[in-house]
This record gives structure tokens, sequence and C-alpha cells, in this order.
């Protein structure tokens, strides 16, 4: 087999004995080839996320084995999907009991599934046509890379290479939001390098200027002050004087850069939160499906405060504090520098240390985050489910499975505290060895050395005491930063998730359209490689009504997510009045299809809000008669506070009926020329449907109208009927239409007269 | 259609032939049907390799030339309840097997397990050489009984899932399974690159 010769390949990644090995799935003009090697040991096996667009090209050198096919001897191909991966597989013909079976040809996992469907898609079409064009061979299934590194993304949708975004730029990007507030922040700035010099001169005060000037009754000193003739016990009282004032300033500086910090905090943070949240508005369905609501809502609420906490409080105390150690440092070495090198020699090591802990210390907190993040979600799940835990009577069960969750956050937070406290006790420890020593050795200068004073000593002293501050500061900080980095991180993983549905730079505005929907070959899955919707076609006139019918799980509703573009599909173009959907502006697309489903969803506020909520510039009268034409103006008038009452999670229940009719009025009210039904009377019974009914019949009036609904009688008034079966179009036509056809429809529809003729009977 | 048809109980599937049959007898036929389960043993069936590498499956009458077998207890109970399909995408279930090793022979119990294997196909892993977490994903280089292998796993939640206190299922980036059958095997540094996720 030669290279040219190769029309199209996969990689396969599993023996049919369910071992790893190398294969490959390969397309010749005339011929499958399916290769296979030995299962190799020492190979390493990588999966998706892993590795480089370098390794991707390596190939080892292997004994290969070959089995050729011919593609007249292969009538289809199939892949047979498993749990972890799938099987390829030829078929038999159908309806020829001699020929060969099905034929098991190659096995691979999840990660390879992708190429091997598009073989088989390609060997359909080379079977069929005998060649391929560029066309076929277009794909964008394979693999992307991060242009620096050449790292796979681990999500091709979020391009973010893991490797190449580190942590100095999460610090870096978490700063810019103080940006605004740079006036307010060097203010606090100079208020620590304030209370660090003030405190930096205290230890000489205490200690050389009392002890060994005036105490000692040097002259000399009583000269510097520029009063030879002064008391001394004038000078102790200006000393204390200066100690005090010294000591109030502190105190002073450190009030102001209290008021400071407030004023900044709470704005950083609301202002994170609200970036955080945006992003998440942003995003696609999509994103939602993949996460519990606990995890994010832990990023919304508790990460922010975390970042912000570090930034304010931790930075300028953390430069502060090494600008005292530094400062300290050096007064120290002047004074002796033997005992300075004892009292410092530790700090170094210290530092190291932290610095090697860190990630372990990183690690501590992303565990306690995934202990909260699942107790929030353990929380949200039960109180969601109160209804059901309450009928089963299973609280006590409930009970110990939230103990179990809260425990793990237990658990995570005493590591963490007692991780902290090692890192706290072996700065103490070496602080007070530190200064012991110095203590020791300063005695023994003292007794042998002329030019030692107790006072210097006393100073010295002072100041290895008054590294003892800076220096638990710091123990703090490594872990402080750890946090608030940690938190940072998750929260830019939010803000930078690139949404899978953009809208286009320059998306056309149709702030009136007409309402004519085509639907060109349309395949889309929820899951890569399951498509739901296959090769589907469409085409709706403005102003119809079209009804679609089929079993659950056929696709119906995943049809018109797509048609309000919720999702966007995998392949073939869904077009409005002839333009492409995907280059609509969002906001006139989303202006113009309106959805009512069978998952009415109330927010928090009163009836009133609910029913403007897709248009908050709707008048009292537009309410109420958007509420008449809803038939619910009845029932809202009916309850005590009328349309000011405060419906959602925390105010009065509604019925199912009622909540379907609210969300019927808010689509009136939003008044769009694509309206679509999904389900729309499902869960209300037959007297309050037939209220619906009414109304829908008034609210589908010029407009396009998708509906979907499993009684057949909702779809009495549609031109035209589609069935959907296993995500195809297998019928189409008007009710008489594919009742004279009896094909699916009818049989369905004789099913339920029957079954309703039955229901009669007993 | 009817809302609930005569006896239907929630959780069983509407009736698969919806669309071939409306002979209401032969509907609520089978529907009972479905709310029986159909168990087969050796006494009732044959089960043969088919050259292909699949299982075909003879029961009286009934001939299934390629058929697909489903654990219905895949974590809890690998032997109980076997579920025994047709070959099409709907899946119809043809019967269940109660007990693996007790109710078949041992050759067809091989067949099937052959089918399982493929079809289940979880490495175990035994050595855990590093984790890595970076940027809301974590990184896995371990060593499995099928070889060495480097994985990724969403940090999102989900991925790591306790199968009990001691067993952990890891479900990669593209819904490959690795399995961590006793946690309390791993050794010292293995349990605390793993500790993130305990």
């Amino acid at each position: 087999m030669k290279k040219e010769d190769i029309q199209a390949s996969a990689e396969t990644d599993m023996t049919l004995e369910g071992e790893f090995a190398r294969g490959y799935v390969v397309l010749t003009k005339s011929k499958l080839v399916i290769m296979t090697s030995v299962p190799d040991e020492a190979e390493v096996f990588q999966f998706k996320g892993v590795g480089s667009i370098h390794d991707a090209k390596v190939q080892k050198e292997k004994a290969w084995a070959a089995k050729f096919l011919p593609f007249e001897e292969v009538h289809k191909l199939d892949v047979l999907r498993s749990v972890c991966g799938g099987i390829l597989y030829s078929t038999a013909k159908k309806d020829q009991p001699d020929s060969v079976p099905d034929v098991q040809l190659a096995a691979f996992t999840n990660m390879k599934v992708g190429d091997v469907l598009r073989v088989v898609r390609l060997f359909d079409v080379l079977k069929e046509k005998g060649e391929l064009t560029e066309e076929d061979l277009k794909t964008d299934d394979g693999e992307e890379y991060c242009p620096k590194c050449g790292t796979m993304y681990p999500d091709k949708d979020r391009k973010i290479c893991p490797k190449c975004m580190d942590r100095r730029s999460v610090f870096l990007r978490s700063l810019a939001y103080f940006k605004p507030y740079i006036g307010k922040i060097s203010i606090m700035v100079l208020c620590y390098i304030a209370t660090a010099g003030l405190n930096l001169v205290w230890p000489y005060f205490s200690g050389t200027i009392l002890y060994d000037k005036i105490l000692n009754k040097d002259t000399k000193f009583l000269e510097f002050l520029g009063n030879p003739g002064m008391e001394f016990v004038t000078a102790l009282g200006l000393i204390v004087l200066t100690m005090f004032l010294t000591k109030v300033t502190i105190q002073a500086v450190g009030i102001l850069q209290g008021v400071f910090t407030a004023k900044i905090v709470p704005v950083v943070v609301k202002e994170m939160k609200t970036q955080v949240f945006k992003s998440m508005g942003r995003l696609s369905i999509s994103f939602y499906n993949k996460r519990q609501t606990g995890s994010l809502m832990t990023r919304v609420l508790s990460d922010a405060e975390r970042v912000t906490g570090f930034f304010i409080d931790g930075l300028p105390y953390l430069f502060i504090n090494l600008l005292t150690i530094i400062a300290t440092a050096v007064v120290m070495f002047r004074m002796n520098w033997r005992l300075a090198i004892l009292a410092l020699i530790f700090v170094p090591i210290l530092f190291t240390v932290s610095f090697r802990l860190m990630p372990r210390l990183w690690q501590f907190y992303g565990r306690r985050h995934r202990a909260e993040r699942s107790m929030n979600a353990r929380l949200n799940d039960n109180l969601t489910g109160a209804r059901v835990v309450k009928a089963f009577g299973q609280q006590e069960s409930e009970m110990e499975r939230f103990d179990k969750n809260n425990d793990r956050v237990r658990t995570a937070e005493l590591a963490l505290v007692s991780f902290d406290n090692k890192f706290y006790a072996l700065y103490v420890t070496f602080e007070r060895i530190a200064s012991v020593v110095v203590w020791g050795l300063g005695s023994y200068l003292l007794l042998k050395q002329p030019n030692m004073h107790l006072g210097i000593l006393i100073t010295f002293t002072g100041y290895v005491q008054q590294l003892n501050g800076p220096l638990d500061f710091m123990s703090y900080a490594f872990r402080w930063f750890t946090d608030s980095m940690n938190s940072s991180q998750r929260m830019f993983e939010i803000i930078d998730a690139v949404p899978e549905i953009v809208e286009k730079p320059d998306a056309i505005r149709m702030e009136s359209i007409k309402g004519q929907i085509e639907l060109k070959n349309i395949t889309f899955g929820y899951e890569p490689n399951k498509p739901v919707l296959k090769k589907l076609n469409l085409n709706i006139k403005a102003g119809t009504m079209l009804g679609i019918v089929g079993r659950s799980g056929a696709g119906k509703s995943t049809l018109v997510n797509l048609i309000s573009r919720l999702y966007d599909p995998q392949e073939g173009e869904i077009y409005l009045d002839g333009t492409n959907i995907k280059d609509v502006a969002f906001k006139d697309l989303r202006k113009n299809v309106a959805m009512v489903s069978q998952e009415t969803y109330i927010f928090m506020g009163t009836v009133a809000e609910n029913i403007a909520y897709a248009n908050s510039n709707a008048t009292m009268e537009d309410i109420v008669n958007a509420a008449v034409l809803a038939s619910a103006h009845d029932f809202i008038c009916k309850m005590p506070d009328g349309y000011d009452t405060v419906i959602g999670s925390s105010g009065r229940n509604l019925s199912g009926g009622e909540r379907q009719r609210i969300s019927i009025a808010r689509a009136i009210l939003a008044n769009p020329k694509i309206l679509i039904l999904d389900e729309a009377t499902a869960s209300v019974d037959t007297e309050t449907e037939k209220a619906i009914q009414a109304s829908i019949n008034f609210l589908i009036k010029d407009r396009t109208t998708i509906s979907i609904a499993h009684r057949l009688s909702t779809l009495r008034d549609a031109d035209r009927l589609v069935v959907i079966d296993n995500g195809e179009i297998t019928e189409e036509g008007t009710h008489s239409e594919l009742v004279e056809k009896k094909g699916t429809y009818y049989k369905l529809k004789e099913l339920q007269t029957k079954a309703l003729a039955l229901k009669g009977l007993e | 259609m009817p809302k609930k048809k005569k006896g239907s109980v929630a959780g069983a599937p509407e009736s698969g032939n919806n669309f071939e049959e409306f002979d209401l007898e032969k509907m609520e036929k089978e529907t009972e049907e479905m709310l029986r389960l159909r168990f087969i043993t050796k006494d009732n069936s044959v089960f043969e390799r088919t050259e292909g590498g699949f299982v075909s499956l003879k029961m009286g009458e009934e001939f299934y030339p390629r058929i697909q077998v489903y654990h219905a207890f895949p974590f809890t109970d690998r032997d109980s309840y076997i579920s025994i399909r047709e070959a099409d995408e709907k899946a119809k279930e043809i019967g269940v097997i109660k007990n693996l090793k007790k109710d078949i022979s041992k050759e067809s119990r091989e067949m099937l397990e052959e089918q399982l294997r493929l079809r289940y196909f979880t490495p175990t892993i035994e050595k855990i050489i590093n984790i890595k977490n970076e940027y809301g994903f974590a990184y896995f280089d371990v060593l499995t009984n099928h070889g060495a292998c480097r994985f990724t796993i969403h940090m999102g939640g989900g991925s790591v899932v306790n199968l009990s206190d001691t067993r952990l299922m890891i479900t990669d980036l593209d819904g490959n399974r690795f399995e961590i059958p006793d946690v309390t095997r791993l050794t010292s540094p293995e349990l605390k690159k793993l500790d993130l996720f305990l």
C-alpha cells in the first residue's frame, strides 16, 4: 500500500480482545485496510488533553498485521457504540441469509470514535462515487493544539493552554482590578511605609537612647539635643513623649488605612462578582449542562472575596513587611554583623521551605474548594427536591448524606489548618531560637568586649523581636497568596471560557422578520458522535403552523433548540428569511423567537414582572391583556395580591396549569414572529387544556408556529405535520394527507382514538 | 395518545412499537410482556459465537443472528442480571440472565463475558505515577492493568465518582473510564497525589 493510495484513515487504539494496541483503519480507492499491531507493554497510551502536536505526528516503527478487504466484500460499515468506545464492524446484506454475517473489524476507545465514524462516512461516499472530493474530506473533528507550545487543548472550544497560562499572569490579572483605585491605594502604601518607618525607630528609642544615652547619663546626647544644660529627667520626659507620639501615630495611620481598605474591597469584590456572573450569562447552555450548580455558585459567591482579601489586606502588608525585614536587617548588620548573621541566617531558609511547600498548600485549597462545592451541590439538590424528600420521608437519610459532605468540608479544613499550623510552628521555632542565640552570644560579648553596651544589646534584641511580626506574617502570607491565587484561577476559568455559540462581530440586524425558516442538512448531537438529528431538511413557510410528532427521544425538542440557537448544529445550516441564523444578531433572534415549553420557569418576583419578563417596557394594560389572552387573568385576580402576588422560589406556589398560563402570557407579551410550543399543554387537565388551546389559537395568528405535541388533537389546526423518528423526518404532509397515507401518523392517530374509545368503555 | 396504557408503569419505556402496530390487542399483549422479565437459562437458550466475533442466540423458535450483552449493575454486581438485547439501535430486550455463573453453561458464559469485556472496557489503575492539576483540568499519568496511560479529566465535578468508600471511577474528557478498585491498596505517596479527589 502506497502513501498516495490512502484516501482517508483513522487511528484505533484497541484490539478486539480488549487490550490497548495501536491500529489503523485505512481507505484506499478500492479497499478497506485494517492494520493492527501487537500490544506493546512499553507503550504509553495518551488520551485527550495529553501530548502535543509533535507526538501526534511521530509514529514508532512497529510490526503491523494488515487485513485487506476489497469494497465488494464489504456491504456496509457500522460502529457499535459501547460504554468506553466502539467496535467497527461490517454488516451483512439484509434478507440474504447466506451472506457473510456481521464481522468485527476493529475496536477503539472513545477518543477515536469520531475519527472512525468519519472513515465510515467516507467509506459510503467512496463506495458509491469512487472518489472523495475536498468537500467530503473537510472536517473539523480533529484535535486542536496550542500555537505556542503545541500542547493539545483539553477542551477545544475553550482555547486556553494550561501550560502557557501560568500563575503569574493570574496574579497580574487579578491586580488589574485595582487599577481604578490607584490614588487611594497609593495613600494606603504611604501609610504602610510610615508604619514601617515608625516601627523601625521604636527599638532605637526604647533601647539605645533610653538605656545608653539617658539612663547612662551620656552628656553628648544632651549636646546632640542642642541643650547641654538640660536635666536628664527632662530628656527622659522628652523621650517618653516622643515614644508615646510614635505609638499614637502608628495607630492613627492604621485606622486611616483601615478606612481605605473598607472603601475599596467591597467595590472590587462586587466588580469581580459582576464579571463572573456576566461571563456565565454569556456562556452557552452546554456549559451549564457540564457543571454542577453548586460549583458555579461557589465561584460567584466566595471566590471573589478570597481573591480580593489578599490583594487589599495581604499584598500591601507583604510589601511593607518585606521592606521592614530588609531595613531591619540593614540596621542590624550595621550595629553588629556577627549577631546579625546569627539572627538572620534562618530567614532565607524559611522562605525557601515555604516556597517549596506552596504546591502542597495549593492542593489543600483545591481540596477544600471541592469539598465546599459538593456540599453546595448537595444542598442545592436537597432544597430543590424538598417535596420528594418529604413525600418519601427521607429526611434522616438526607441528613446522613449531607453529614457526609459536611464531614468532608471539615476534614479538608482541618487538614488545611493543621498544615498551616506546621508552617506557623516552623517560623515561631526559628524565631525563638534566633532570639535565644542572640541573647546568649550578646551577653557573652557584653562580658568579653569593651565596646559592647547593654543598650545596644537591648536595641538589637528589640530588632530581633521586631522581625517576629513580619516573619509571622510571611508564614501566613504564603498560604494567603495560595488561597487567593487558587480562587482567582477558578474565577478566570469562567471569565476566560469561550461560549460555544457566539454572535458574529458584524451580525446582521433584523428588526422585523417574516418568519420563514429553512433547515438544511442538519446533523446534531449533544455528545460528539452521537447524533440526535441526522441530515434533516425542513422548510417552514412564514405565518404557518407546523406540527411535529414523534415518540420521546426522537429529537423534537432538540430541533426547536436549534432554531432558537441554544445550540449550533454540528453540520448543516439554518436560515431565517434566507439569512443564516449564525449571522443574525442575538438580540433580534431572541426577540423574534419565543418558546413556551413544558418546563415552565417562574422567576422570583411578582406575577406582573414574570409576565413582562421578555419585555420590561410593557405597560399595565399590555400585561393584563396578555394575561386575558392566556386565560390567566381570572386566576390571577382571584389571588389576594392579584398581579402583585410574589411568586417564584420564595412566594406562593402555583399549579402546573397556572404556571403554564403565565408562561403563555409571557410569550404573548414578547410578541415574537416565531413561536415554539414544546408540549405546552402536556401537564394540564383537559379543561385547562381547552382554555390554553384557545389562547394558543389566538397566539398563533400571523406567526410562524412550531408545535410539538403528543396529543394529536392539539395539532389539528396545523398547516403541515412532520413525523420525526430516530432523528429523521419519516413522513410529512397535512393531517388529511397523512391519514390517507396510512403511515405512522395514521397508526398513531388510530391508536389514540381507539385507546380513548376504550377508556370511554371502561 | 393514551396517557398511560393499562398497567404501564413509570420508568418502563413507552411501547417501542407504537409506530409499527396499532392493533390494540397485540399492543396490550406486548405491554404486558414488557412488564415481565423473561429469564434466560441454559434450558431455553443456545448461545453461539458467530464467524464475525459476535454472539448469536436461539430461543425456541426465535433466532437472533447477533445480540448485545449489557450489565444491569455494571459496578455493583457483574454476574447478576445480564440483559440480552437485539442488535439494532433500539436494542429491545430479549431476556435476562439472572445469574451468569449459575444459569447458563460455562461455554456460553465465556462467550458473553468476551462481549462484556469489550463493551465495558475499563482499565484498572495499579500505580499512580503523577497527577497534575492545572487550570480546571487534572492530568493523570498512571499504570493500568492494560499498560501505561496518560489522560485528562475535568475538575468541574463528576469526573471522579466514589463507587464505594474505597472504590473510585474516573472518567476522562472523552468518557473513557479508569477504575481504582481499592484506594487503601495504594502507597502513601500515591494517596497524596490522589488526595484532591478523596
